[in-house]
């Protein structure tokens, strides 16, 4: 992917794009496993569900620097 | 040997606990705040962006004790921010070398957006207060150097983002203080305390003062607990599953307070004049329940205790239903007086409708349990009220602050008068919030003058010894805790932010670093100068505390109850019984320090309350009416009771004596039209609407003819004397 895409002739890196991409995919990511019942067997959820976002803004960061 | 060992360690652990509820709690958020800041600044620096005060600012903004709060805030927060940025590059771009138009502008924007945090009284109100925020901080530095205005204005808002994500991460991930556990906690013992509250106030051992301390506790309560579920959806997936059970009990706990506050009173009207004959046959109803509500005084109710309660009171419905008619057989033997009838007809109407809205309270509250659950359907929103009058003029102030300092600005071209304006622009979509914001504004600029001090200090005689950033941190950590510490204690909360905003502000070094002292004395006296003139404005312009806006929220509530007669009926009930409880909330917290008109403000609350419910149900029962001559809309029943309504509109529009003895001659007229036309006392009580109808009628006359109501001022001495005789 490029590293940089441009809006309206102004460069944006892609990673802050991706991040709201990031945040999205998390958030469907995270209704599903609490309507499944995910939560109740992990220790502490918030911690949890944030590390969720970190792993996958990592993984499509990595996508674009690699 | 093993004993005495476990006796100190197990007191040790109770007063470490003790300890960790009460003072623990604070630390933790004390060094939840230091950790945060720490973390912007670090990645702040990190990135270098130019002005890292900005983020840190951010933090000490946005950081709640509650995780819940900061997400649902940040949500929104962000969205405001981003609104602001497009807002300012808009005016940048449209007024760049016209400062007159473009000071107006902005003038307009913050007054807009403040008007919109006090109106809307959600989370969206944060959304707006960001945005008139971003609008101040990142505008008039960009509008100086029109070239560069775009970057700047985005790293800022990069800035902003920055310190928004940081304290929202802290706050989830480090020793959370969920708002979903303090949430269940509210739900849990409220229950308890009101189940107490009941059982004394039926047995009528309770003071009138206690009551309406009870009143205004449980509407803030209401107006709290909503406030809570709303920010929970934000943090935690189980609560969000469980929002619209959460909205349904309290919207459904209010239900039962207003019920419960009109049954109450009609006892209290009852024992004021000595009814015996009727009081004697309600104790009898009432035993059971009073024994029922006594077993779960003052406990926590779990959602297993509400299952097992629920089939309790379904029980108890059934053997009431038999009780009232054992005792209406009994006091009908004793041929009473027709308002001893009717009372105790509506005592037992109130009773009874009681226990089945405390059963469905209780089946709703034990539903959380599940994940799923067919209760979760509800639509009805909790519906706040805000005076739009009141949300104007906070706008037109902030806006006319606005205006007035920029025209000194231009007409004195003060360097620093940029900073001047921006510094009270920020400030006063910040304070407008708080119910009193030029006591918050007052207490910003101590708060600032200490702040930009202690920074000339660390500016000039500590940095220059300071190498990288743990050095830094170190020194500007101490600050830190200090200003969060004072802002932590109750009623201080202005000095705290206020010191820490401004010393973030003046002292956390740019990139690259400024060093120059000129600059910093302009910018340190602009700064406390702008916090003063805000404070000193907003106590000029129309300050809130004042009297006309606790007389238009009073008039507010009044027009309630013209609502209730007017509009459509579906969700109604829900609907008058937030936005009258959200109005007594605003109107008594602007009114504190003035316990006659709080009094007042109770009175008229609890009247409107009573006859708005009474209406209500009135009309719920016409509109289930079978279809028969009896009851058919032409019939003088029906008639007379569309003319109480419209009575009754006019008399709490204007209320006044005149207005009030009309008002009871429409009510007493419709109390005959229906007795004429209702069924024959052989009849079910259950199968008669109209004996209903009468009863709510009924209610609504002695809550009109109340000696201690509001309307009691309006009426002339005789009818009171004259009132109930002349009904017997």
């Amino acid at each position: 992917m490029p590293r940089e895409f441009a809006f309206h002739g102004v460069y944006l890196p892609t990673v802050t794009v991706l991040f709201v991409v990031g945040l999205l995919v998390t958030w469907v990511v995270d209704r599903l496993f609490a309507s499944i019942g995910l939560y109740r067997f992990t220790w502490h959820p918030s911690l949890f569900r944030l590390s969720l976002f970190a792993c996958i803004y990592g993984g499509l960061a990595l996508t674009v620097y690699r | 040997m093993k004993n005495t060992s476990a006796v100190p360690a197990l007191a040790l652990r109770q007063a470490l606990n003790a300890w960790a509820r009460s003072n623990g709690v604070m630390w933790i958020y004390l060094f939840k705040v230091l950790l945060a800041a720490g973390l912007t600044l670090w990645l702040a620096m990190r990135f270098q962006l130019p002005h890292p005060s900005s983020a840190v600012i951010t933090v000490f903004i946005v950081m709640q004790p509650q995780s819940g709060q900061v997400f649902a805030k940040s949500v929104y927060r962000l969205l405001g921010t981003v609104i602001g940025l497009a807002v300012m590059l808009t005016l940048v771009a449209l007024f760049a070398q016209a400062r007159v138009l473009f000071m107006v502008s902005i003038a307009i924007w913050i007054g807009l957006c403040t008007a919109g945090a006090m109106h809307f009284r959600d989370l969206r109100s944060y959304g707006c207060v960001l945005s008139g925020y971003t609008v101040a901080l990142i505008g008039l530095p960009a509008v100086m150097q029109a070239d560069t205005a775009f970057m700047s204005a985005v790293l800022r808002v990069l800035a902003i983002s920055l310190g928004i994500v940081c304290s929202a991460a802290v706050s989830a991930a480090v020793f959370p203080q969920t708002s979903s556990a303090a949430l269940s906690n509210a739900l849990y013992n409220r229950f308890g305390t009101f189940a107490g509250f009941v059982a004394d106030s039926l047995r009528g051992i309770l003071e009138r003062t206690v009551m309406e301390a009870t009143g205004v506790r449980y509407a803030a309560e209401a107006v709290g607990l909503e406030s809570l579920r709303s920010v929970t959806a934000f943090e935690d997936p189980h609560m969000r599953m469980r929002s619209g059970r959460l909205m349904r009990l309290n919207s459904e706990f209010m239900a039962l307070t207003t019920r419960f506050h009109a049954l109450n009173r009609l006892l209290v009207r009852l024992r004021q004049r000595q009814a015996k004959a009727v009081l004697d046959a309600f104790d009898s109803i009432q035993a059971e329940l009073i024994e029922v509500l006594d077993s779960r005084r003052g406990k926590p109710l779990t959602e297993q205790d509400a299952a097992v309660l629920s089939e309790r009171l379904d029980i108890l419905r059934e053997s009431v239903r038999a009780r009232i008619r054992t005792a209406r057989h009994a006091l009908y033997e004793q041929a009473p007086a027709i308002i001893d009838r009717r009372d105790f007809e509506t005592a037992a109407e109130l009773l009874y409708r009681f226990i089945t809205e405390l059963h469905n309270y209780t089946q709703t509250h034990a539903s959380l349990a599940a994940p799923h659950h067919e209760r979760e359907q509800w639509n009805e929103r909790f519906k706040a009220k805000a005076n739009t009058m009141a949300s104007a003029v906070a706008g037109i102030r902030s806006g006319v602050l606005i205006l007035a300092l920029s025209v000194f600005w231009i007409l004195t071209a003060w360097p620093s008068g940029n900073m001047f304006t921006l510094n009270a622009a920020a400030v006063s979509a910040l304070a407008a919030t708080t119910p009193l914001p030029h006591r918050t504004a007052q207490q910003m600029a101590f708060g600032a003058l200490v702040g930009v001090t202690v920074g000339f200090v660390f500016n000039f005689f500590l940095f220059p010894h300071l190498d990288g950033f743990p050095l830094l941190f170190m020194v500007l950590g101490t600050y830190f805790a200090l200003g969060a510490y004072v802002s932590l204690r109750p009623g201080c909360m202005g000095y705290g932010l206020g010191s820490l905003v401004f010393f973030c502000f003046t002292s956390i070094p740019d990139n690259p670093p400024v060093y120059d002292p000129g600059t910093f004395l302009n910018t340190a006296i602009a700064v406390v100068l702008s916090m003063f003139t805000t404070a000193v404005v907003s106590s000029i312009i129309l300050p809130p505390n004042s009297p006309w806006l606790w007389r238009r929220l009073e008039r507010d509530l009044r027009k309630q109850l013209v609502n209730v007669i007017g509009h459509p009926l579906p969700g109604l009930a829900n609907r008058f019984d937030s936005a009258s409880r959200d109005l007594l909330n605003q109107a008594y917290g602007l009114a504190n320090g003035n316990p006659a008109v709080q009094k007042e403000l109770m009175g008229w609350t609890f009247t409107v309350q009573e006859i708005g419910h009474a209406v209500i149900e009135l009309r719920q029962e016409q509109a289930r009416l079978p279809d028969s001559e009896r009851y058919a809309e032409n019939t003088p029943w029906q008639q007379a009771t569309r003319a109480m309504g419209r009575a009754l509109a006019r008399l709490f529009l204007k209320p006044s004596s005149g207005n009030l003895q009309r008002a009871l001659n429409a009510v007493d007229s419709a109390i005959a039209c229906v007795e004429e036309a209702r069924e024959p006392d052989t009849q079910h009580f259950e199968e008669s609407p109209l004996r209903r109808i009468q009863s709510f009628l009924h209610f609504i006359r002695t809550s009109l003819l109340d000696p201690h109501g509001p309307l009691a001022s309006y009426a002339p001495s005789e009818t009171v004397a004259t009132g109930l005789s002349h009904a017997s």
